[in-house]
């Protein structure tokens, strides 16, 4: 059925590495980790042009690649094209499931929020249109919020009321994850299933990429358990691995830097600067609004002046006629 | 705190009955069977003329009333205000919350797609725009189409990966869910909670309202022990309960028509009517253009004809002119 297993090595290409994380992602981290996990060696590239491309991350070994938009991405592809399976024992456990679909939908979900709207912006940039010239940069990402807004159903009449429920949804899924973990090594099995890998990328993510006044980070550091298990995870798997991650900055990150005791923060972050962000959005788009206006008002004047100057001419003539025939 | 709970009866106001439940609409339907679950006397009232409403389905009591917009909901307001709370005892439960997790998104958006894009738009009609004037009903259909769309990140490119990741998770639940009841009454705890009502909702909207070519129905149908489920508490809820619901309908649909064997039906549905579905949205988007496009060419030629009728009033004036001066 499947050729040998005398395969090229393995690349993961991601976005680039930054916060101390090999990859900064929250899409490319969960792949990251997987193969961490599995002890399959393979290198890692970036990609730092493409932003806004469903392809990113992918996993490249020879001729063969997996993309992130096909057969339901890099992880299950490597399961089912005969790489990497880590989940065979707990596939048809109900309660894997559901954890899974949890992780992928209320975690996932608070995630792309936070990174989009409710946060200022600045991770998001330093993520992906750092590379970029900044107007380039700035049209992407006004695209992207509009873009996650339609996905998450946000719109202005229901913003305060969405946002709740997504950090509600989010923090249920957090003490539910904590409570199932406890002092296990892992969720299930004792042994790491992709499971782990989805939580663990998004929980790096939540922890060393977003910003200290992230309401989505300190609902996670309620939970000492969750926090704990990341941080020795990243130790294991990031820092003391050795192996290729181009963290320019991880030297300036601490691995131990994030504080565990949920008393050093206040539960609500100190300054919320999303208002911030909503008045530049709201600025931008006035600006552009007004813009628009004036080039329209510009085309109407144009073609008001050039009836008028036709009746102007008109007028002069028959002022002459008039002036002939006195 | 509370008042005494001496209040008047609960009305719920749902989208009309048809496809013999005593609401279609899969929003309404949790909140009836978590009512009927708990055995709170409520009537039942319909709205017909808001298909587009998010307020429905809401419950009113003398002057108190939870939308289905609020503060999570109606199952979540009934038990935070103190009417209803039948999950007082799983709600820190892991498997609990991870299960009501995927319900609430992948059944929750296996139910959405089916209904607005994986079928042809009969159920919709019925459910929703069968009181409006037909094209009121066509233009908000072809609205909610594309809200849908939106909310699933569904685009002509990925649309064929993005359907099967839909039916995929949905199976996935679907057999975690009868996994996890096996052959038990209740799905947590021995004791009906939230969750039976959620899945209910869906599995009821799947199995009766839901055309017999739709894919996620067939999906459902593979498990016995689901279908059973559902049957039961249809039986025992709606066809014998005696409550009052104008279910005008629903003499001509016997309550236990739905075929079990999974035999009996193909795993592929025989006749999918997406394509045809898309063609005539395809044609009327082809034909708003047009008309669009009409309008555009008529102001043009209006405005040039304006421009040139004064060109050629110039010209008659100046032609007399030289004549005069011959």
């Amino acid at each position: 059925m499947e050729e040998a297993k005398e395969r090229e090595k393995l690349t993961l290409v991601s976005r680039k590495s930054c916060f101390g994380l090999p990859t900064s992602c929250p899409n490319c981290l969960p792949a990251y980790v997987y193969l961490k996990f599995s002890g399959t060696p393979f290198d890692l590239d970036f990609n730092l042009i493409n932003p806004d491309s469903d392809q990113i991350p992918y996993v490249e070994s020879g001729t063969y690649v997996a993309y992130n938009n096909e057969k339901g991405g890099v992880i299950r592809s490597l399961s089912e094209d005969g790489f990497v399976d880590l989940d065979s024992q707990v596939r048809g456990i109900p309660e894997w499931i559901s954890a899974k679909a949890m992780v992928d939908s209320w975690l996932a979900d608070a995630i792309i929020y936070e990174l989009w709207v409710g946060s200022d912006g600045t991770s998001a940039h330093k993520i992906y249109y750092s590379d970029l010239p900044w107007p380039l940069g700035k049209i992407l990402y006004l695209k992207q919020v509009h873009v996650v807004k339609q996905i998450l159903g946000i719109t202005k009449e229901n913003a305060e009321r969405r946002e709740e429920e997504i950090y509600r949804n989010a923090n249920d899924a957090f003490s539910a994850l904590s409570t199932r973990l406890g002092e296990q090594d892992y969720f299930f099995d004792n042994r790491p299933t992709s499971l782990d890998a989805v939580f663990l990328g998004h929980a790096l993510f939540t922890l060393y990429a977003l910003p200290e006044t992230s309401v989505l980070r300190s609902k996670l550091l309620e939970h000492d358990n969750l926090v704990r298990y990341t941080e020795k995870y990243k130790s294991e798997l990031i820092d003391s691995s050795g192996s290729s991650s181009s963290g320019t900055q991880s030297q300036s990150d601490p691995s131990s830097s994030v504080p565990r005791r949920p008393s050093q923060w206040s539960s609500k972050p100190k300054s919320k600067p999303k208002r911030e962000k909503t008045e530049e959005e709201k600025k931008f788009r006035r600006r552009a609004k007004y813009f628009l206006v004036t080039q329209l008002v510009a085309v109407l004047v144009f073609l008001s002046l050039l009836g008028g100057s036709d009746a102007a001419e008109v007028e002069l003539d028959e002022d002459d006629d008039g002036a002939d025939y006195d």
